[in-house]
């Protein structure tokens, strides 16, 4: 480092800053939580009452939540409020240090406040999770491979179906917004960073607290209730149960911190000129999945916390013969449900959305019926959310009113595939793997599109609710949909993420195993749902026995698929051909910043003057930025001492003062 | 006088339209699309859900069916002007077109086509759904129904008979052709009780009790299942549901200390 900077003629005796953060990174952290929960379980097993039949959950709340406080203690979360109230706030070296300025890798393993940091941080824990709930997935269906297998137990084939779920609910919420809306979006707007650096960090380190909380729960009896978490049923479950709530509560923090950051930095942070009809399309569906999920997870949040006061001192919210009610949690949970599968789904097609012009050589068809359609399935998402509960018993009167939200949402969802075949319409077809996505989300979307409209209807649902038919619909929907987008945007991203290409080669046998597979399990699932089968059973009738072997079969090959997968990105990562800055000759900002991106992403702030997708209109369409005369504001780290990792990048005299 | 222009210029454009070749040629890739959609809809779908044993079951085939076929058009839409693009319009070779797509942005009449039959045939299923729901609720809503009380716990059913005695069984006996009334709770977390073939689910709800109605209009043994995971016996839950002849019954009935309504 001090040799570049002496190279570059700045001054030795700089001042590192970072103080105390110098010292704090994972390891800390993970000792911090450990320390702190240990005092936290040996105080809660001294003063608690143990006779009290509650006393091992009451024991391992304390514990899992001294962890969590201890490992945001050791991250270092807490340095910067606690300065500020002391009123020593952080210098200028500080916030570099903080922003993970000249680190190499240890950066990644800090509390670091650089958005490109963040969302790599994000990417790998979106895998570390994927690979764990795809793993609980074959465990799964190697049960469910014959009628009567004794592979697991029902206990563990309970817990298993369980912590599948959940984990892959965190993995999915988090894969689109997660390390593109954190890595890419600031960098298509025109922006630096986040509006709230320090917040990305926390909301990163929050998630990274709650999976060991989550993981644990396997160690501690599992989570036997599928992952809704029904109550009463929750209310019997062992302290694995614990380990879910604490996980969620934890994570729904990290979500609102996550979605209140990146709301305000594409709310102020858009660069000069970027107007919302010159905003591109994904910023519009991460807005819209990190918006929705803002008072989405508060509700799961609070089912959670009602549940963890039932459960610890009897607090009888859900319990019917204690003047609760059952339904209160699966009100509660579904109003944070519904929503949420939009949360998962709306940014992994809008990300193929915003590539498909790139791949089809096209402007993006209908711009503003794309942002109608993703305002339109927004707004109704959040009044759909009792179509779920059609056969509880729970006002059956409002059936009728839930069949017409629930139906209506198929017109904005339709405008999508509109805006997407219309886009196609013509173009000059370049197919890459994220152009694959884009077709196999058109060809599994629309199944789960259309099975979801079955299940909208109130009688067709008296009949599959429950059965493994919905489990089909939405694995075509989160899955065949949202993981097909979000691995379709990898592709499309990583070059610039990484500054490194991903095999194409190694991409097709990946995207057709999975796509192969994918489509061989959940068709079978949906045979033997309509005839008969429940979903979440561990042993069942003969008569599913076809069906089923042949799921287990095809999920055996998406296994395979996504090992091979995970080879492309590792091995990628590692030695893949060093990438172009603009690869696939995208038009959005994100193409216009060099690889490797510079700490500060732009030396000069762009101006934005047309939207990003003048394909085809060389002669009319200005392109969409240029560079000012006059700089707007000069970036920190050019300022007097050039960032090392921008030393590649020849310097421009006079633009960064 | 504009507006004459304008409707001019519409046809015009339109009749340019159909003429094309990929137009002609994507519209033919549809309607095959179509054509083996609607054959696949109105078979599989059914078929797979075996025989149904009353009119609530027999109205939910013909919605899955009748929801099939409705889809089946715009599915191949989708999946025509898809299949079609990586056919005629795709580019070879591994680097970057060198030139690009026509620029077409937006087409308003398109836009406004879709929207509004997208819009018909969700409100065309509503109503279809709205009514059938109304026959499907009122199965059994007639006086002289019978009344069976369920009972879930973990992991049984049983069945109780108050106008036949109050008599017990932990195996569903039905006559056919009866309107018949379930009163369904729960002894300990929630349940959900399915009759598969008869098409009717409701949740055994610890607390409460909640209803569903069906009139079982064939005689056979069909599947009683729990829907709602229950907890470790959950996929054991299962028991048989006998529709029987009213004579049958009324022998069961007898056999098993009750009496006759």
């Amino acid at each position: 480092m001090s040799e570049a900077m002496v190279k570059l003629g700045a001054s030795p005796e700089v001042d590192h800053g970072g103080g105390w953060m110098r010292r704090l990174n994972l390891g800390t952290a993970i000792a911090g939580g450990v320390i702190l929960g240990a005092i936290g379980w040996f105080f809660a097993h001294h003063f608690t009452d143990s006779t009290d039949p509650r006393v091992s959950d009451q024991v391992t709340l304390i514990t899992l939540a001294c962890w969590a406080i201890g490992f945001m203690v050791g991250i270092g979360a807490f340095n910067g409020p606690i300065r500020w109230l002391t009123g020593r706030d952080q210098t200028h070296a500080d916030e570099m240090f903080l922003a993970g300025k000249d680190q190499g890798v240890s950066r990644y393993f800090r509390f670091t406040t650089d958005h490109k940091v963040v969302g790599i941080q994000y990417l790998v824990a979106t895998m570390l999770l994927l690979g764990c709930g795809g793993t609980l997935a074959m465990m799964i269906r190697t049960q469910l491979i014959t009628p009567h297998s004794t592979f697991l137990g029902p206990q563990t084939y309970n817990s298993i179906v369980g912590l599948h779920g959940i984990i892959m609910i965190i993995a999915t919420i988090i894969m689109v917004t997660g390390p593109f809306g954190n890595f890419i979006l600031p960098i298509m707007i025109g922006a630096r960073d986040m509006a709230f650096p320090r917040l990305n960090a926390l909301s990163f380190w929050l998630l990274a607290a709650a999976i060991p909380v989550l993981l644990s729960a396997g160690f501690m009896g599992g989570i036997p209730t599928g992952w809704s978490g029904y109550a009463p049923l929750a209310d019997q479950a062992p302290p694995g149960m614990d380990g879910y709530l604490m996980a969620i509560i934890i994570f729904a923090i990290s979500s609102a911190v996550a979605g209140a950051n990146i709301t305000t930095t594409v709310l102020t942070m858009r660069a000069r000129g970027m107007t919302w009809n010159r905003t591109p399309i994904f910023i519009y569906g991460t807005v819209a999945s990190v918006g929705l999920a803002l008072p989405a997870l508060p509700m799961f949040m609070s089912a959670q916390v009602l549940l963890a006061v039932d459960r610890t001192v009897s607090g009888k919210f859900y319990d019917a013969a204690g003047g609760g009610s059952p339904w209160l949690y699966q009100n509660l949970f579904w109003l944070f449900g519904h929503p949420e599968v939009y949360v998962i789904l709306v940014p992994a097609v809008i990300a193929l959305m915003e590539l498909t012009p790139v791949f089809a050589r096209k402007p993006l068809y209908n711009f503003n019926a794309a942002v109608l359609g993703i305002v339109g399935i927004v707004g109704l998402s959040v009044m759909v959310w009792a179509h779920h509960m059609y056969a509880s018993g729970w006002a059956p009167d409002l059936n009728g009113p839930f069949m017409l939200t629930t139906e209506m949402i198929s017109v904005p969802t339709g405008v999508l595939f509109l805006v997407v075949i219309g886009t196609i319409w013509r173009g000059k077809i370049w197919t890459t793997i994220p152009m694959m996505a884009t077709y196999a989300m058109l060809w599994n979307f629309i199944i789960g599109g259309v099975t979801g409209i079955y299940l909208s209807d109130v009688p067709a649902d008296y009949d599959l609710h429950g059965s493994m038919f919905v489990t089909a619909h939405f694995h075509y929907t989160l899955m065949g949909a949202g993981l097909t987008g979000a691995i379709g945007a990898l592709f499309y991203w990583f070059p610039k993420m990484t500054g490194r290409m991903l095999s194409h080669k190694l991409g097709l046998v990946s995207f057709w195993m999975v796509q192969i597979g994918f489509n061989v399990v959940f068709l079978g699932m949906f045979a033997v749902g309509l005839a008969g089968q429940p979903r979440r059973v561990f042993t069942y009738d003969h008569m599913f026995a076809v069906g089923n072997f042949v799921s287990s079969i095809g999920a055996y090959v998406i296994g395979l698929g996504m090992l091979v997968l995970l080879y492309t990105v590792i091995s990628g990562w590692r030695r893949g051909p060093i990438a172009p800055s603009n690869p696939w000759g995208g038009k959005t900002l994100e193409w216009a910043v060099p690889n490797p991106i510079p700490l500060e992403n732009f030396e000069v702030l762009p101006v934005v003057i047309s939207d990003a997708y003048g394909y085809g209109e060389g002669d009319v369409s200005p392109g969409h930025w240029v560079e000012p005369a006059e700089p707007l504001e000069p970036a920190h780290a050019g300022a007097g001492a050039p960032d090392v990792e921008t030393s590649t990048v020849p310097l421009q005299e006079g633009r960064a003062e | 006088m504009t507006i004459t222009t304008s409707m001019d210029d519409a046809s015009n454009r339109a009749r340019r339209f159909v003429r094309r070749r990929d137009v002609r040629q994507v519209f033919l890739l549809w309607l095959a699309l179509t054509v083996v959609l609607v054959v696949f809809g109105a078979t599989v779908p059914a078929r797979l859900m075996g025989a149904g044993a009353s009119p609530s079951m027999h109205a939910i085939k013909n919605t899955m069916t009748l929801f099939s076929i409705a889809a089946a058009p715009v599915a191949a839409v989708v999946w025509a002007i898809a299949l079609y693009s990586l056919i005629a319009w795709r580019h070879r070779g591994n680097t970057q077109p060198e030139s690009d797509g026509p620029p077409l942005r937006t087409n308003k009449p398109a836009a406004v086509l879709w929207i509004l039959l997208s819009s018909v045939l969700c409100v065309f299923l509503l109503i279809w759904g709205l009514a059938e729901m109304g026959s499907v609720d009122a199965a059994g809503a007639t006086s002289d129904a019978m009344v069976v009380d369920v009972t879930g716990q973990q992991w049984v059913w049983t069945f109780s008979y108050p106008q036949e005695g109050n008599i017990e069984s932990d195996q569903l006996y039905l006559p056919v052709d009866k309107p018949v009334v379930f009163h369904v709770t729960s002894k300990d977390v929630i349940h959900s009780f399915w009759v598969v073939q008869l098409g009717i689910k409701v949740d055994a709800n610890p607390g409460e009790t909640t209803t569903t109605s069906v009139v079982p209009d064939r005689i056979g043994v069909y599947d009683v299942r729990c829907a709602e995971l229950c907890g470790l016996l959950h996929a054991d839950m299962e028991t048989n549901a006998h529709v029987v002849s009213a004579d049958d019954f009324n022998k069961w009935v007898a056999d098993n200390g009750g009496q006759s309504s």
